[in-house]
């Protein structure tokens, strides 16, 4: 039974970091209605300046906000790329994905590695004053469910603004936000700037769990991300009261819960990714199952 | 929604408690290996062989639980996670990223980590805790010992590295270090990925180098077929580092044997799950036995002829 | 006020398929003008209104609204004095918003879109009041998403929500072509409604010459880039439909169609 608790946990802590990933792209695949290749390279970038930092000694909590930084500003490159010197949305996420394959690296040096005597998050005398009985896959748990349910409320707060309004406006219909007087270019950057700190926040995250840095970690992030999207929306679609962000969250939890059944199941990991595509394919079948259903259902009544 | 949670729990109960079943003194041990390489395959195969000659019976002495992360490193984590949740005896980490991933599972644990295929065990930070294994760094000087004996007149080698990859930056670093000692110069061309390794194959072509050689860089070895193809057009031979890429068309090599490696690896495993000794006690170990490797059918082309105090310990290689 | 000094537009400039649409057209709507044009596909009509909301550039003239030249700024610069609806229902409004929200980013136009609350809830009763005028019973459906709304609803909403906040000048673009003939009715005597309660300077592109002729108090018919019919205030009401009617198929007949 512990085997069992102890791989749930294990498990729902990954599904709980990597959802901060799958929050930034829901910003942009979903409200922003904006392909965001930018990803790949925001997420080791949030692990290379975290590894850097924490190889020099830095407090680990500081480099959350540095890696979150580091993240907006990717995604202000994206953002200017595609608004001010007009290029394609996919493509601007390219260009600055690659840029920062070789920005990661000038950061990093090479890939890196945080030595065990160095505090990570987890470990750090913070956590360890009122987290310090328990078991170190407890506190990763607890500290990344808190990380993610402050950014959660913080984001949906933020939605209910103004400006978070005026986003959601701007992937819905532009022309009524351009009609209200207002630069779509200008709202569409803010969306990247945001989406790419929860990216760059994800990867720092992951490199204290990992103590690592390589710069091959945000290969396929992209696809991840919109993978757990695409399902947590997929299942909450009935639920009009349920918030993208829950959505994305629990999209995640089940990719990561997939993924390590499958691993539990002894599948050979050359056919994960088969794996992977098998159930994105019959989450969204049964999607438009159900909304064909409610169709039904709608004209009947 | 609850129906699918249901069964993913269920499933994996069904796994967990499956796999827990087992009398005590059988210990288990978890192989995690970063994915599918004929280096990295020869290395588990080797540790396996190395259990065995300790003595030790699979079923009777241990069991192995064996996961690929297909080069993920996402995967990796949670395979190494499934391990320590599984409450594993030994994980067995072959490559650096399921070796960081192992050791990052076992933290708390203190579960050990016996690692292989690890060029420096102490950039990677593993050369303290419970943790020990093997490394193998490549024997640079007996390469440019060979190169220099079979090409008399040579004076540049090219060599194919990617740049953020810790053990070929090393590497470079040990051959520009020696290269001199031997009468040559070394022309190096960094990549940051696998695409970018033929381009600077024609580069490399194009500054005249008199050869290449090889280190064990994944992205390098990965596309070995397509920078065969255009050096043998140019003329050019290419040396490997271990004995697979001889097999795949290199000259010759003077490499390590990863499935020695792997046997030693598991000659310390073993002492680890009998008890015989503690991994935290124990130093990681570099493999310093190489062999000469040749491939006389490319060997012929290239029509480079062997010295004769090589023809005695060569090992011929050719796939066919 | 609203005047178009010598605008020349000329589509595809520096090609084959050059095509000079305006050359020095000039145009001018006083205050409290509620204009009408009609005119035959490529008239001229639409190209008129993206010129002065500066969806397609131009290339010599002045836009002027109260004195100030929007010439030169960017589309969105030139909404903070126009407000227009569309052809398209969907244009008006976002439809995985709900009214309320729709109503509440309507409301904002003009302030900053900062972060405090996207929705005052003080201002609710002031948006039912107002949707409440339409008739159609959406004032008591303020939490259900837009695009459940029909396509007359969401026109009718669009509507207020352009009218929301006090505008210099009113574009209404074909906004009653996608709707059936009772919903164009309905929202034709809305919009007329509000344009007269609210005093606002408005220009109607249409198709439907009835609609030309019984609304607003200037008509101006259009072809090939020139006005060639501008009647007003008497002039302007004694126009019939059926003088339109056959003033429209002499020019029509003209250009061979």
């Amino acid at each position: 039974m512990n085997v069992l608790l102890d791989l749930i946990i294990s498990t729902s802590t990954q599904g709980l970091i990597y959802a901060l990933l799958s929050f930034g792209v829901y910003i942009t695949y979903k409200i922003l209605d904006f392909p965001d290749l930018t990803v790949d390279g925001s997420f080791p970038l949030g692990a290379a300046v975290t590894a850097v930092m924490m190889t020099n000694g830095s407090n680990p909590w500081l480099t959350l906000p540095v890696s979150m930084a580091a993240g907006a500003l990717a995604g202000l490159t994206t953002g200017l790329i595609h608004v001010k010197l007009k290029v394609r949305d996919l493509l601007a996420g390219i260009i600055t994905m690659t840029a920062l394959f070789s920005i990661n690296l000038q950061i990093a040096g090479s890939n890196l590695i945080i030595n065990r005597d160095v505090d990570t998050i987890f470990t750090s005398a913070f956590v360890t004053s009122f987290l310090g009985s328990s078991s170190l896959i407890y506190r990763k748990l607890i500290v990344s469910l808190l990380i993610v349910i402050m950014v959660k409320v913080l984001l949906d707060l933020y939605f209910m603004t103004k400006s978070g309004l005026l986003l959601r406006a701007v992937g819905d219909n532009s022309v009524l936000v351009t009609s209200l007087a207002k630069d779509k270019g200008t709202v569409k950057i803010i969306g990247l700037v945001i989406s790419n700190a929860l990216v760059a926040l994800s990867g720092s995250i992951v490199c204290h769990e990992q103590r690592a840095f390589s710069s091959t970690m945000g290969t396929g992030q992209v696809v991840f991300g919109l993978a757990t999207v695409i399902i947590g929306t997929t299942i909450f679609q009935k639920f009009d009261s349920v918030h993208g962000t829950t959505a994305a969250l629990i999209g995640s939890i089940i990719y990561k819960a997939c993924m390590q059944l499958a691993i539990s199941l002894g599948l050979p990991a050359n056919l994960l990714k088969l794996i992977t595509a098998v159930l994105f394919l019959a989450i969204l079948v049964f999607g438009n199952y159900q909304k064909r259903h409610n169709a039904t259902l709608k004209q009947k009544g | 929604m609850k129906k699918l949670l249901a069964v993913l729990i269920m499933a994996t109960l069904a796994i967990s408690t499956a796999s827990c079943a087992g009398k005590d003194d059988v210990k288990s041990i978890g192989i995690s290996q970063f994915g599918e390489h004929a280096s990295l395959d020869n290395c588990r195969e080797g540790f396996l062989q190395g259990l065995a000659d300790a003595g030790l019976k699979e079923e009777e002495d241990f069991t192995i639980s064996y996961q690929n992360a297909g080069f993920d490193t996402a995967i990796a984590t949670q395979i190494a996670q499934n391990f320590s949740a599984n409450n594993v005896d030994l994980m067995c980490a072959i490559a650096t990223p399921s070796a960081t991933a192992a050791f990052a599972a076992a933290e708390d644990k203190d579960i050990p980590v016996i690692f292989t295929a690890i060029t420096d065990p102490v950039e990677a930070g593993l050369d303290s805790g419970n943790v020990t294994g093997t490394s193998d760094k490549l024997p640079v000087e007996a390469q440019l010992e060979l190169i220099r004996s079979m090409q008399p007149d040579a004076s540049t080698i090219g060599i194919l590295y990617t740049t953020s990859e810790p053990n070929s930056v090393s590497a470079i670093a040990e051959y520009e270090a020696k290269a001199g000692d031997f009468g040559f110069s070394i022309e190096a061309i960094g990549v940051t990925a696998q695409s970018e390794v033929t381009l600077a194959a024609d580069s490399l072509i194009a500054k005249n180098v008199d050869c290449f050689s090889n280190l064990t860089d994944n992205n390098v070895v990965g596309v070995l077929p397509s920078i065969l193809e255009k050096t043998n057009a140019a003329g050019i031979p290419v040396y490997g580092s271990e004995v697979e890429q001889v097999k795949k068309g290199c000259v010759a090599a003077a490499g390590i044997d990863y499935f020695r490696l792997g046997q030693k690896t598991g000659l310390m495993a073993a002492k680890i799950i009998t008890g015989e000794a503690e991994a935290s006690e124990m130093k990681y170990e570099t493999i310093s036995e190489y062999s000469i490797y040749i491939n006389s059918q490319a060997l012929e082309e290239m029509s480079i002829t062997l010295p004769d105090d090589l023809t005695g310990q060569a090992i011929e290689s050719s796939e066919n | 006020m609203l005047e178009l000094n010598s605008i020349t537009k000329i589509y595809n400039p520096g090609t084959v398929t050059e095509m000079c649409l305006f050359q020095d057209f000039n145009l001018q709507i006083n205050d409290g003008q509620f204009l009408s044009i009609v005119g035959s596909n490529g008239s001229g009509k639409t190209s008129l209104l993206n010129i002065i909301c500066g969806s397609i550039p131009i290339e010599n003239g002045d836009v002027i609204i109260n004195g100030k030249n929007i010439a030169r700024l960017k589309d969105y610069q030139r909404y903070s004095r126009i407000g227009r609806v569309y052809q398209n229902p969907a244009m008006g409004t976002c439809p995985h918003l709900t009214i309320l929200e729709n109503m509440s980013l309507a409301d904002n136009k003009g302030r900053r879109f900062n972060l405090s609350s996207g929705i005052n809830k003080n201002r609710k009763s002031y948006y039912q009041e107002q949707l409440a005028t339409l008739g159609l019973g959406i004032e008591n459906k303020m939490d259900i998403k837009v695009g459940l709304l029909s396509g007359g609803q969401r026109q009718a909403l669009a509507l207020i929500m352009t009218t929301l906040t006090p505008i210099e000048f009113l574009i209404l673009d074909e906004h009653t072509a996608a709707l059936d003939p009772n919903t164009a009715e309905i929202i034709m005597k809305l919009t007329d409604q509000v344009v007269k309660s609210k005093k606002l300077t408005a220009m109607m592109v249409t198709h439907n010459l009835r609609y030309a002729a019984n609304y607003g108090n200037r008509l101006i018919m259009m072809n090939r880039g020139q006005i060639v019919l501008d009647r007003a205030e008497n002039e302007k009401a004694q126009t019939s439909v059926d003088d339109l009617l056959t003033m429209f198929n002499a020019i029509s007949i003209e250009c061979g169609n």
